[in-house]
């Protein structure tokens, strides 16, 4: 053993790293090469291929699943960061502003540090359902992002049940606060968990039914249908159409995802942290990263289902044509020839050079170092803008997305507004609000959608 | 009549608005405000332009304090008088001296009595030699004591001041060492060998009856000054008695009983705990 | 309530014990002691004990309460004192006059330039000192910043109970400019230790008065976004508009004063009632509502701002010139005797009883701190509401613990 401990020892940490990796190198080489001679490998994958392509449904689940749990973290982190600092800036605070520039890898940070801490079972708790809730919590969320359309052709799966599906899977998160609440062996978060209980199962309701009125003039429950229907004019977003939907819709989800006015199952001046007190630790982060999730989705279904989804609010080509700018997009690298070579070149070095050396010129202060890396920096982000820009001409996917997450973001950001202003409602006023207001009031929006419909089939 | 929700919107519009306005959180450790001129936020000691402490002992402010949580000491304005207010535990103080203390009377303190001033040409000479090299301290302090026969206070000050040493330095290095005294040697040096031998035969309860008597332990000197207590060795020439000198005279009579008497002797009488 | 629980043993995480079921029983396993703990502790079908602070993020300070509750409704409670106790008033017999000031000092960290006003007026008035006027005024300038900054705390607090998170923050933008003003004038920010038996420690500065001009001329425009806020928020007046309703009789028996008595219409305000000082120099009014609910108590705190600002205005045009300090024996020795000093803080009635044994230290000294009366009207307003509907109770009481405990 000392044999090799021993060299092991004394090597320097950057060389514990790379040896390791040096040495798979090798092996992989090796086998590469051994397999190719043996005609091995090129078998391999031609059985591999066609095992996938005769189960590609499958293959479509765990890719579209794996991105999208892929997705979830960074898409918590960014809304964990928006919310810290837009309510800081409402507050007339800074808020974030350490760690990275203003602060924008705080919530990283705070991932870390939740990594980092001890994961806590207190004594007395019921240990499987304790475990196993932040799991469920985390879980109802995430599948649900499964079903939205992103962009024109960029979505997990196309269901024709997407809707039910989604009020399906998403009615699973209260079955993880409902374990966390009951398991946790504390009766604040046995308080938190029956009013998670109480709030969802009565806002399910509402809920569900004014996405009802959407359902009957799209004819479908498929939100890529759903978003198609909505393509045209801006007039045609249900958001017009259904305007007393839309407005149920979004408070009613606001209760659905655990949200001020509606945080009742966590009010933190009441339950200290409701159904999350026990909680410590990655698990906490669970729950704290599913709420977060949850909001993203809740966002995104409304902008799905009224607001159109990926379609621009206005045409840009007519705009476009009207003043005259066409671009021509389609480059051909060919055509430069061995000037090519040269742009790939000189192109970064005299770019770098043209930025840095005005800056280094307007500031004395700075090294010509200093003035270099940030004329680097400022080069890519230039050329990434440039990038974005052609993708964004040249792809409709591209587009879509973007109009699709500056609708999103903007319904997270009402969420975090309205987290910053309003103070929150009693249990009793919540219920009353859902069964005396809302429930009514999507029953009139659902009549009032059938008869118009009628009439105007009839009037056609 | 007010439409529902009107209240929600101002305040949101307000919020709103709250967004772009300008910050008021104040970057603690980057931008700091002082306390203003008449902040009280912390008790600090000032000093003069010349980095002596502005504080004259007046007591005033630990008098005033009503937690008592000021606590002072220091010499009073002519540098006789270690005075202090507080708990007098803290100054190792018996509360009668407290009490006196508290009362505004001057009380003597032996921590701070003058040193005796001495003959520093002696002194000089040594430091001279040694080029006043501070690294070479252990010589100087062992010429010192061939020299003085002991190290005086006023010698550790004047080699502090000369080789720039500090005082502590000197002091602790001349505590530290066993063949370094810093009293006057007494008039009597009783000896007494500490090999295995002598101790085999009886040397041990030889060496406690001469530190009962003499209320010292080797190294040290009786309370009245006038017998000290060394360790010598007899380089393996005690034979069937431990090895015993009296100013570097063998004795015969090397029991416990005629080691009490020996040193009762030399004391002459002038034990407190002999008479009693 | 007693049930047997299986537990990781502390010794083998592997083994699992019995736990003691007395552990996470929330009665205790004596036999009851009085009537009321064998009523309180009593628990019918669907009934459970939930405990509520000392470390609750909204109970103010260290008060803890025993919350029986029936579901989210709250049946009985017991409310727990004596987290904060320090037995201030004794320490203010053991020191000298002076030093009963800074002792009184946080008693009502909140604002505590009333609280120690109290050994200070006391012992004036056993000295029949007669304070320079333009002592008097400094006073009452300072009592009246500080009531503002104390109600704009309030006002934060009360929002922030029932889960709103802005106007805590305002609030504190509001207050931190008044305690900085009154750094400046005094040295300190929470614990001023301003006020001196015969006048004031050290006169108005240059600092103080353009900090104090400053926030003048947006001060009741800060007010506006305050109330713009939540005022007419309809959750924020659907939580608090019949919220813990006191009726005139329940709060005269029960002792409430301050913003809490004058919510249920009666006009009793020390500043008016016995002037003290120079209030009745100044023009004022006492605003009062007859709900006597929470929003009620809510809106006389914000009309009290308003009156403040329209007194120190009035101060500051009338501020006489002359010393901020009578002159005063070194010696403070006032005749044996006993004084009763009271004066209007911003919770209600803050008083002292006082006897002097001629020597140089309070003989007895009994404080009566408004936050204590007013916060044991919990006991009749808390039963019958939702646990959520304490907190908004429990704020609009305004209780400050350190004078509750003392």
């Amino acid at each position: 053993m000392s044999v090799l401990a021993r060299p092991w020892s004394r090597l320097t940490p950057a060389g514990k790293v790379v040896l390791p990796l040096l040495g798979l190198l090798v092996f992989l080489t090796l086998a590469l090469l051994v397999g190719f001679a043996t005609g091995l490998i090129p078998g391999l994958i031609r059985f591999v291929g066609d095992l996938l392509g005769a189960n590609i449904g499958i293959v479509r689940f765990v890719v579209a699943a794996s991105a999208i749990l892929l997705m979830s973290v960074p898409t918590a982190f960014v809304i964990i960061y928006m919310e810290l600092k837009v309510i800081a800036l409402m507050n007339l605070r800074l808020g974030p502003n350490r760690v990275g520039p203003w602060g924008s890898l705080h919530s990283i940070v705070h991932g870390l540090k939740v990594l980092g801490k001890e994961d806590f079972t207190p004594t007395g708790v019921d240990v499987p359902v304790f475990t196993l809730a932040p799991a469920v919590t985390f879980l109802a969320p995430v599948l649900g992002l499964l079903v939205l359309p992103f962009a024109p052709g960029l979505l997990g799966i196309d269901m024709n049940l997407a809707l039910l599906y989604f009020f399906a899977v998403s009615g699973l998160s209260v079955l993880g606060l409902m374990m966390a609440g009951w398991s946790s062996f504390n009766k604040y978060s046995l308080l938190g968990g029956l009013r998670a209980a109480a709030q969802i199962i009565s806002y399910e309701i509402p809920l569900t039914l004014a996405v009802v009125g959407v359902i009957m003039l799209a004819g479908t429950m498929s939100l890529n249908q759903i978003v198609m229907n909505q393509s045209g004019s801006i007039l045609d977003w249900y958001m017009f159409k259904q305007p007393l939907g839309f407005v149920i819709f979004f408070i009613a989800a606001t209760a659905e995802g655990n949200r001020t006015p509606f945080d009742l199952t966590e009010a933190d001046s009441e339950l200290v942290a409701g159904f999350a007190t026990e909680y410590s630790g990655m698990r906490f982060g669970f729950f704290f990263f599913a709420e977060y999730v949850g909001v993203f989705i809740l966002s995104a279904l409304t902008t799905v289902l009224f607001l159109g989804g990926w379609n621009a609010p206005f045409d840009i080509d007519p705009v476009l044509n009207a003043l005259g700018i066409r671009f021509d997009l389609a480059l051909d690298l060919a055509r430069l020839d061995v000037g090519l070579l040269f742009l790939l070149a000189l192109g970064p070095v005299v770019g770098t050079l043209l930025i840095a050396l005005p800056i280094w010129m307007l500031r004395s202060d700075w090294s010509f170092l200093k003035s270099l890396v940030i004329g680097f920096i400022l080069l890519n982000v230039l050329l990434a803008a440039a990038v974005g820009v052609w993708l964004a001409l040249s792809f409709e996917a591209v587009v879509g997305l973007g109009w699709f997450l500056v609708k999103t973001y903007f319904f997270v950001f009402l969420f975090v507004w309205m987290r910053a202003t309003l103070p929150r409602v009693r249990i009793d006023q919540l219920m009353g609000f859902a069964w005396k207001w809302m429930l009514p009031a999507s029953l009139v929006n659902l009549f009032v959608t059938a008869l118009a419909i009628i009439v105007v089939s009839e009037v056609r | 009549m007010d439409l529902p929700g009107k209240g929600i919107f101002r305040g949101m519009a307000l919020t709103l608005q709250k967004f772009f306005e300008p910050k008021v959180t104040v970057q603690y450790p980057e931008e700091q405000h002082d306390g203003g001129p008449k902040g009280r936020g912390r008790l600090i000691l000032l000093y003069d332009e010349y980095g002596a402490l502005k504080c004259e002992t007046c007591f005033q402010c630990a008098q005033a304090c009503p937690i008592e949580i000021i606590d002072m000491g220091g010499v009073d304005t002519k540098g006789r008088y270690h005075v202090h207010w507080g708990p007098p535990e803290q100054y190792a103080e018996r509360r009668e001296d407290s009490a006196l203390r508290r009362s505004g009377r001057p009380v003597p303190d032996q921590s701070f009595v003058a040193y005796e001033a001495i003959d520093t040409a002696p002194l000089d000479r040594i430091l001279a030699d040694v080029d006043y090299d501070p690294r070479q301290m252990l010589t100087i302090l062992e010429r010192t004591q061939e020299a003085y026969g002991y190290l005086p206070i006023a010698a550790f000050r004047h080699i502090s001041s000369t080789t720039g040493a500090w005082y502590a330095e000197v002091h602790g290095i001349a505590a530290a060492l066993e063949h370094l005294r810093v009293e006057p040697p007494g008039g009597h040096v009783v000896g007494i060998c500490r090999c295995p031998n002598c101790t085999l035969m009886g040397g041990g309860r030889l060496r406690e009856a001469l530190e009962a008597e003499l209320e010292t332990v080797i190294g040290g000197t009786s309370p009245d000054g006038r017998v000290r207590l060394v360790a010598e060795s007899c380089h393996g020439e005690s034979r069937l008695r431990p090895h015993l000198t009296v100013d570097g005279a063998d004795q015969d009579d090397t029991t416990p009983a005629g080691a009490t008497s020996l040193a009762r002797r030399l004391r002459g009488h002038s034990r407190g705990r002999a008479q009693a | 309530m007693a049930q047997q629980t299986r537990v990781r043993s502390l010794d083998d995480p592997d083994v699992f014990v019995e736990s003691p079921a007395t552990i996470y029983d929330a009665v205790p396993p004596y036999p009851p002691r009085t009537e009321r703990e064998a009523e309180f502790y009593h628990l019918r079908d669907g009934e459970m004990l939930i405990n509520l602070g000392p470390q609750h993020p909204s109970t103010h300070g260290v008060l803890r309460v025993v919350l029986k509750i029936d579901g989210e409704r709250v049946v009985d409670l017991d409310p727990v004192i004596g987290y904060l106790h320090r037995g201030v008033e004794k320490i203010c017999e053991n020191g000298t006059w002076h030093h009963a000031i800074s002792n009184c000092d946080p008693l009502e960290y909140v604002a505590s330039m009333f609280s120690e006003a109290m050994p200070v007026l006391a012992c004036e008035k056993l000295l029949d000192l007669q304070v320079p006027r333009r002592a008097e005024y400094i006073r009452v300038l300072a009592w009246e910043l500080n009531r503002i900054a104390s109600h704009a705390l309030f006002m934060g607090w009360l929002s922030l109970d029932l889960g709103g998170l802005t106007p805590i923050l305002y609030g504190f933008i509001e207050r931190d400019e008044i305690v900085e003003m009154l750094n400046a004038l005094t040295g300190q920010r929470v614990l001023f230790n301003y006020l001196r038996i015969g006048g004031v420690n050290g006169d108005l500065n240059h600092d103080f008065m353009s900090r104090l001009g400053d926030w003048m001329s947006h001060a009741a425009e800060q007010v506006e976004n305050q109330t713009k806020l939540i005022n007419e928020n309809e959750i924020f007046v659907g939580r608090t508009r019949g919220l813990g309703v006191v009726d005139r009789a329940t709060a005269l028996r029960m002792c409430a004063t301050g913003p809490v008595l004058r919510a249920t219409g009666i006009p009793y305000d020390i500043r008016r009632a016995h002037p003290y000082s120079v209030y009745n120099e100044l023009e004022f009014d006492v605003p009062t509502r007859e709900e006597g609910d929470s929003y009620a108590r809510y809106l006389v705190h914000v009309d009290e701002i308003k009156q403040s600002i329209h007194i120190i205005d009035q101060v500051l045009h009338q501020m006489p010139d002359g010393t901020v300090m009578a002159k005063i024996p070194r010696w403070i020795r006032p005749r044996p005797g006993r004084a009763w000093v009271s004066i209007e803080s911003p919770r209600g009635q803050y008083g002292a009883y006082v006897m002097s044994d001629g020597s140089d230290h309070p003989f007895r000294m009994r404080i009566r701190d408004p936050s204590f009366f007013n916060l044991s009207l919990v006991g009749h307003l808390m039963p019958g509401n939702l646990i959520a509907d304490t907190m908004a109770i429990m704020a609009s009481l305004d209780p400050v613990m350190g004078g509750i405990d003392k």
